[in-house]
């Protein structure tokens, strides 16, 4: 069954999970030994900042000393720093935790973009490696939609976390389309740069720049590819540009409310947006109340992060529901995987003993042409897969229930693959005595 | 007569299901907001279905009472609704404009069917004309007013430092004013050339310009208030809160005026 075995920034700190994370560069050949530890059908390690999970398909019993000694010789960590912050999840928590990472539902920022991308990378490696096999591939791709799915239907991961794509995001919820605005930067310290490059990032057209300083200015406008403006023209300057980062040093505010109620009128509408992360403050408060100035300081902006973080966590109520919906149907497809020898054994089984009845009965049936021959072969299969089909359909249904081995079991003994059980269920037994057991260590995997 | 009542009563089940759509998000945190538009898309196909039917079974235009003319305003504005979703996406139309609908729609069945024609049927080509200019003028102004409705939502939002808060997405302010500028910039001619056409069917009629009745004073202020929020956006560049105040004041009126309250 899938088996999860690792830790993340709840389980263990960073301390540890510095040392248990792989290297970039060895993660290929860590995965290929891992592959061949004994007991590893399928493998996959997930080695991230925040996590190190080593996912893989093998018996459940044997998967914590396999994989915490598998750690203990790949990295340098002790047996006793493993026990303490390793977590193991086996079939359905295995199945559910994958989906759950994937969907960002276990990323320290709740909803956070980038785990998916670390996840798709760690599958594709392992496709080059040659660990996946169809347990493993189908979790993973079915990962990839369950994370899709909960981007599109949860909000998850619609309200901005940090405060500088916070102000970003205002600055859509405005103008919609940032191509063809402009932005000016008042002050030139380290803040306005970092909100001005957020910005850019955003799509901004220009940027322009004022400082008491004109050299500080120009020097700063270069470096954004921008236009530094003289600050005595602040205002004029100001009628022109859509998004106003303030974050001068000036111990009093810089912008007060009859100089937006100007600008306003100047503008004539136009709706312009302040965002001060100066302190203390570089525009007044009441310059809010003006029709058409939108003004954010930090503080506000704070406040947008908490109610988007809250916002979030509401969210991921709807996507565990959908990482609950998805983990059973990938249960009902794995359970389906389980009996999926036995149906190819049965049918092998039952057409071998029609291909030795009509071999034996050959000679009995004297000449016959080759289209007669024919006849006869083709009833002898045709009988066979009608009497097959019921078998074949309940061994589905059964797959997919719960305790549906024993009547699995019920089935191999009817049609004589296994010798009639005694009463107890010894299924190794069993199998060690059915016939063309080639088919079998498959299906005790995959159980 | 009768299959047009049944494929109206369809019609309304359809818009009241689209409306419920829109707002189930509220409730159920369900996104049902996306099927509101192919609701109320299967609810226009029904209304035009009963309009056939009723056209056929009268044999004539239905557009001679009160009722009809109302029944006949929803569809048209389920259908300017349904063009400028599908060109622009603004969501905020889900939740603005089938409640405008169904109020329409509910009025216009409370009516006795025989209440009195709009007007006496002098001309009658010339006053389907002025009906038909009417109705999609008010439809375009329906959708200038609910751009109008969310540019006030969303200003008041952002001026709370709440933003997102709502529970559907709503579009960015400059969307919202583009939207209800565009809409404005057809109603307004259509709602000029109805007048002018309602003048000159009313002088037919009474053999005057210009009855003084309420209803019709009632449209020029609102034609009046558009003028000037039509002038003030392209000779002065005006735009933003105030205007969408304005248009949703002016909108008010003809919303009045159409449903017969003075």
């Amino acid at each position: 069954m899938p088996i999860v075995y690792g830790m993340n920034h709840v389980s263990a700190p960073l301390p540890v999970r510095e040392k248990v994370a792989f290297p970039e560069q060895d993660l290929h050949d860590a995965m290929s030994r891992l592959k061949r530890t004994d007991g590893v059908d399928e493998a996959l390690i997930l080695s991230t900042c925040n996590r190190t999970e080593i996912i893989v398909q093998m018996a459940a019993e044997r998967a914590p000393g396999v994989l915490a000694g598998f750690l203990r010789r790949e990295r340098p960590v002790s047996g006793q720093e493993l026990e303490r912050h390793c977590y193991l999840y086996a079939g359905r928590e295995a199945v559910r935790h994958v989906f759950r990472t994937a969907a960002s539902l276990d990323s320290m920022v709740l909803g956070e973009a980038q785990i998916l991308g670390q996840v798709k990378e760690a599958y594709a490696l392992a496709g080059r490696v040659g660990s996946l096999g169809p347990v493993l591939d189908t979790l993973l791709r079915r990962a990839f939609a369950v994370a899709k799915r909960v981007r599109t239907e949860s909000g998850i991961a619609r309200h901005p976390v940090s405060i500088a794509y916070a102000a970003v995001n205002l600055a859509r919820d405005i103008f919609g389309d940032l191509g063809e605005r402009a932005v000016m930067i008042v002050g030139a310290g380290k803040m306005a740069r970092l909100a001005a490059e957020h910005l850019k990032e955003g799509g901004v057209k220009s940027i322009l720049v004022a400082n008491r300083a004109y050299q500080r200015a120009d020097e700063l406008a270069r470096e954004l590819e921008g236009r530094a403006v003289p600050f005595d023209r602040l205002f004029e300057e100001m009628e022109r540009v859509d998004i106003v980062i303030a974050s001068t040093a000036s111990p009093q505010p810089l912008i007060l409310k009859e100089n937006a109620q100007e600008l306003n009128r100047a503008r004539r509408g136009r709706p312009i947006f302040f965002i001060d992360i100066a302190v203390p403050r570089d525009v007044e408060v009441t310059v809010n109340e003006v029709d058409n100035v939108y003004l954010y300081d930090i503080d506000d902006l704070q406040g947008v992060v908490r109610a988007a973080m809250d916002e979030r966590r509401k969210e991921s109520r709807i996507a565990e529901t959908i990482v609950d919906q998805e983990t059973e149907a990938y249960l009902v497809w794995m359970k389906s995987l389980e009996v999926a020898p036995t149906i190819v054994e049965l049918r092998r089984h039952l057409h071998d003993m029609a291909e030795q009845e009509l071999s034996r009965h050959r000679a009995r049936l004297g000449g016959l042409t080759p289209a007669q021959e024919e006849a006869v072969r083709q009833m002898a299969a045709s009988l066979v897969n009608k009497l097959l089909h019921p078998p074949t359909l309940a061994l589905k249904r059964y797959a997919a229930q719960n305790g549906g081995g024993m009547r699995v079991r019920l089935i191999r003994e009817i049609f004589g693959m296994d010798p009639p059980s005694d009463g107890s269920s010894d299924t190794s037994r069993t199998e060690d005595t059915a016939p063309e057991s080639a088919e079998l260590p498959a299906r005790r995997d995959h159980r | 007569m009768h299959s047009s009542l049944i494929l109206l009563r369809i019609a309304l089940v359809l818009y009241c299901l689209g409306f419920v759509g829109a707002f189930a998000p509220v409730l159920a945190r369900m996104r049902t907001g996306r099927l509101t538009p192919w609701l109320a898309l299967a609810g226009w196909g029904a209304h035009t279905g009963a309009l056939v039917a009723l056209g056929t079974a009268l044999g004539r235009c239905p557009l001679a009472t009160v009722p009809e003319v109302l029944s006949a305003l929803a569809w048209t504005t389920v259908l300017v609704y349904l063009a400028v979703f599908w060109l622009y996406r603004l969501e905020v139309l889900h939740v603005v404009i089938p409640p405008l609908v169904l109020v329409v729609m509910f009025v216009s069945g409370l009516l006795p069917a025989d209440v009195v024609p709009v007007s006496s049927s002098l001309q009658p080509s010339l006053r389907r004309v002025h009906l038909t200019v009417i109705l999609f003028a008010v439809a375009a102004l329906s959708i200038s007013f609910a751009a109008s409705v969310a540019y006030v939502l969303v200003d008041r939002a952002l001026k709370s430092k709440r933003p997102g808060r709502f529970f559907f997405r709503l579009p960015s302010l400059e969307s919202c004013d583009s939207v209800g500028q565009i809409s404005l910039l057809w109603a307004f001619p259509l709602m000029t050339l109805g007048i002018v056409t309602g003048a000159v069917v009313s002088a037919a009629a009474h053999h005057t310009l210009w009855a003084w009745q309420p209803r019709e004073t009632l449209a020029v202020i609102a034609w009046c208030i558009l003028a000037v929020v039509i002038v003030a956006r392209l000779a002065w560049g005006w735009r933003g809160r105030n205007a969408a105040l304005l248009t949703i004041v002016a909108f008010g009126a003809v919303l009045l005026r159409m449903l017969g309250f003075y």
